[in-house]
C-alpha cells in the first residue's frame, strides 16, 4: 500500500515536471520575443512579471519532485557513521522537520491567496494580473509538497515499525547514499 | 542570539535535517525566542515574494543551458578540441581537463555539472593513454570549481539576490580571478609535470590542420559565451534574459553539432526542475532567516559583538576566512554560502568592506570547499566517474590546486582590485 502511494506521488510528479517543462519553454520563448521586439522599438510588456510567476510555480511544484528524487540537500556526515537504528532516528528527525515546515509554509500561505481573493488584489504592473490566478496554483504546489511529505513520513514510520531499516533509509537518503547501499 | 544561531545551525545540520529546513527552523526559533512581534505571520508572504522573482528565474535557465550542452554531447566535442590545442604542454591531457572546465564554466554556471561532465569524458582517456590518475582526476575536480567563479555563475546569482547587490557587477568581478585561477592551474600542472614527468602523461602533438579544425570546433561554444556575457554588458539584456538567449543558443548548437534526442531533452528538463527546487528550498529558508534576523535587531547585536572582540577589520576578516575554510570541510558549498550570508555579510558591511569584492572572496573559499575533504563534492563526483582506486588519490591530486586557491585568496585580500577593477571601470548596475 505504502509503496503504491509513493509510486502514485512519483507518477504525479513526473507529469507535473513535464507541464513545468512546457511552462519553462513558454517563458524562455516569451523573454526572447520580448528582447527581439525591444530591439525593433516595441515590447510585449510584462515578461519580467510573468518570469517571476514562472519561478514561483517552478519552485512550489518542483519541491515534491525534488523530494521523490532525493535531491534536498542534507549534511550526512553523522548519518554515515551511525548504525541502522541511529540512522533511523536521524532520518525520522529530518523527515519530521521537513514535514512540519512544509505544512507550516502551506498553512501560512493560505492567508496570502485568501487576502488576494477577498480584496480582488491585482499586481501593481501594467498587466494588472489578478494575484489569486497565480497564487492559487502556487499554493496548491506547496499543499502538494506537504501531502507528499506526510505520505513519506507515514511510510517511513511504518517501515521502521517493521524493522525494514534499509528500506526506510532509502526513502529519504541522498542519491549518493542510496547508490552506495546498492553496490 | 549570535550563539543561539551558531550552535543551533551546526547542531541542526549535524542532525542531517535538510539544509533549507534548518534555516526555516532557525528563523522560527528567532521568532519565538528573540522577537517582540509574531514574525511567523509573514512566512507565507516571504515565501511568495522570494520565489516570485524575475532575477532568480535565471537559475533554471542557466541550469537548463548546461544540461542541454551535457546531454547533447557538446561537452565531449569541446574536450576533444581542447585536447588538440593544449595537450602539447608538459602534462598533456591534464591541461585539456582544466581548459575544458574553464570553457564549460563560462556557459554552465555550476561546478558540480562541470566536474561531472569533464570527468565522464576524460577519465577513460587517462587509462587508455597511461596517465597517472591522481593528478589527472585532481585537475578535473579543481577545474570544475571554476564553474561558480567564471560568469555566468549560479552561486553569484544567489549571492546577489540575498545581498541585494548587482549581479552584472558580480559577474564582471568574477571574470579576472576566474581566468587567473584557470591560468594558475595550467602553470602549476606544467611545473609539476616538468619536475616529475611520471605524475602527468605523454605530451600530445597534433598537425596544424587538426589544430585548425579544433579551433573551429570550439567556435560555437565561444560564440555562446560571447552572446551571453556580451548581451548583459552591451546593455541588451538582463542576466535572466541573457540566460534565456543562452538556452536558445545551446539548443541551436545542439541541433547543428550535437545529438539532442527527445528523451535527452526531457531528462534535461527533469534535471533542471530537480536542481532548481533543491536550490530554492535553501534560498527560501535563507530569505526567511534574513528577514527574522533583520526584524529582531541582529545588526545592533553584531555591532556590539564586533566592538567587544576588538580584532580590527582585517583580524575579523581573517577569522571569517578561517571559519569558511573549516566549515567548508563539512558543509556542502551552496548551503555554506546561503547559511552564512545572513550572518557574515552584515559584519562585512559594518567593517566597510566591499560587498561585491567579498562575494568573489567567498566564491574562492567555497571553491576550496568543493575540493577539500571530507565533504568535497567535486572529489566525490570525480571519484564516482573513476569507479576505481580510492578517493584519497583524488584528494592528493587536487592538493596543488587548493594551494593555488589559497594564493588567490591572499592576492584578493592584498589587491582587491583584482576583482573590483573590471566592475569599477565598466559602469554597469
Amino acid at each position: 500500500m505504502g509503496r503504491q502511494v509513493i509510486h502514485f506521488i512519483s507518477t504525479v510528479n513526473r507529469i507535473v515536471v513535464l507541464l513545468l517543462g512546457g511552462l519553462l519553454a513558454i517563458g524562455i520563448t516569451g523573454v526572447i520575443a520580448d528582447i527581439t521586439l525591444r530591439k525593433l522599438g516595441s515590447s510585449l510588456g510584462g515578461t519580467d512579471e510573468l518570469s517571476g510567476y514562472l519561478m514561483a510555480l517552478l519552485t512550489a511544484w518542483g519541491m515534491s519532485f525534488a523530494l521523490s528524487q532525493h535531491a534536498h540537500i542534507r549534511i550526512e556526515i553523522l548519518l554515515d557513521k551511525t548504525a541502522a537504528l541511529g540512522r533511523a532516528v536521524l532520518d525520522a528527525i529530518a523527515l519530521m522537520a521537513l514535514t512540519i515546515v512544509a505544512t507550516l509554509i502551506t498553512i501560512k500561505s493560505w492567508p496570502v491567496i485568501e487576502k488576494s481573493w477577498l480584496l480582488g488584489s491585482t499586481a501593481n504592473t501594467p498587466l494588472e494580473t489578478p494575484l489569486w490566478w497565480v497564487q492559487g496554483p502556487w499554493f496548491l504546489g506547496w499543499a502538494w509538497f506537504s501531502v507528499s511529505c506526510w505520505v513519506y513520513f507515514i511510510c517511513f514510520v511504518v517501515l521502521c515499525l517493521q524493522k525494514q531499516w534499509d528500506e526506510s533509509h532509502k526513502l529519504i537518503a541522498g542519491r549518493q547514499n542510496i547508490e552506495e547501499m546498492e553496490q | 542570539m549570535i550563539s543561539f544561531l551558531s550552535i543551533g545551525l551546526l547542531a541542526l545540520l549535524a542532525l542531517s535535517i535538510p539544509v533549507g529546513i534548518v534555516l526555516f527552523v532557525l528563523g522560527l526559533g528567532i521568532d519565538i525566542f528573540f522577537s517582540a512581534f509574531p514574525l511567523d505571520k509573514a512566512l507565507g508572504r516571504m515565501v511568495w515574494s522570494s520565489s516570485n522573482s524575475s532575477t532568480l528565474v535565471a537559475i533554471p535557465f542557466f541550469i537548463l543551458l548546461g544540461e542541454i550542452l551535457v546531454r547533447s554531447g557538446i561537452a565531449k566535442r569541446t574536450y576533444e578540441a581542447l585536447d588538440r590545442l593544449v595537450s602539447w604542454l608538459p602534462g598533456g591531457l591534464v591541461h585539456a581537463n582544466i581548459a575544458t572546465s574553464t570553457m564549460f564554466s563560462a556557459t554552465s554556471g555550476s561546478s558540480v555539472a562541470t566536474a561531472a561532465t569533464v570527468s565522464t569524458v576524460a577519465m577513460p582517456q587517462a587509462r587508455d593513454l597511461g596517465y597517472d590518475e591522481k593528478l589527472f582526476s585532481g585537475a578535473i575536480a579543481a577545474g570544475g570549481t571554476l564553474g561558480i567563479m567564471i560568469p555566468p555563475s549560479i552561486n553569484l546569482i544567489v549571492y546577489g539576490f540575498l545581498t541585494q547587490s548587482s549581479i552584472p557587477q558580480l559577474f564582471l568581478a568574477g571574470l579576472i580571478p576566474g581566468l587567473l585561477l584557470a591560468f594558475a592551474f595550467l602553470v602549476v600542472t606544467a611545473i609539476i609535470c616538468k619536475v616529475k614527468p611520471a605524475l602527468g602523461g605523454p605530451s600530445r602533438h597534433f598537425s596544424l590542420a587538426e589544430r585548425a579544425k579544433a579551433t573551429l570546433d570550439l567556435l560555437p561554444i565561444v560564440i555562446l559565451f560571447v552572446v551571453i556575457i556580451g548581451s548583459i554588458y552591451g546593455g541588451i539584456a538582463t542576466p535572466t534574459e541573457a540566460a534565456s538567449v543562452g538556452v536558445l543558443g545551446a539548443l541551436i548548437i545542439s541541433f547543428c553539432f550535437g545529438q539532442l534526442s527527445f528523451h535527452a531533452a526531457i531528462e534535461a528538463v527533469k534535471g533542471t526542475i530537480k536542481i532548481t527546487a533543491m536550490i530554492m528550498l535553501v534560498i527560501l529558508g535563507a530569505s526567511f532567516l534574513n528577514f527574522t534576523l533583520a526584524s529582531s535587531g541582529l545588526a545592533n547585536q553584531l555591532e556590539t559583538f564586533l566592538q567587544e572582540l576588538g580584532l580590527g577589520p582585517y583580524g575579523l576578516l581573517l577569522t571569517i576566512i578561517a571559519m569558511y575554510i573549516i566549515l567548508g570541510m563539512f558543509i556542502e558549498t551552496l548551503s555554506l554560502m546561503v547559511v552564512t550570508i545572513p550572518i557574515v555579510v552584515p559584519i562585512i558591511v559594518q567593517l566597510n568592506f566591499d560587498v561585491i569584492w567579498f562575494g568573489i572572496l567567498m566564491i574562492v573559499l567555497v571553491e576550496m570547499a568543493l575540493i577539500t575533504p571530507p565533504v568535497g563534492l567535486n572529489l566525490y563526483v570525480v571519484q564516482g566517474a573513476r569507479g576505481k582506486g580510492t578517493i584519497s588519490e583524488v584528494m592528493l591530486g587536487a592538493l596543488p590546486y587548493v594551494l593555488m586557491m589559497a594564493v588567490m585568496l591572499v592576492l584578493l585580500v592584498l589587491f582587491p582590485d583584482i576583482a573590483l577593477w573590471l566592475p569599477n571601470s565598466w559602469a554597469v548596475k
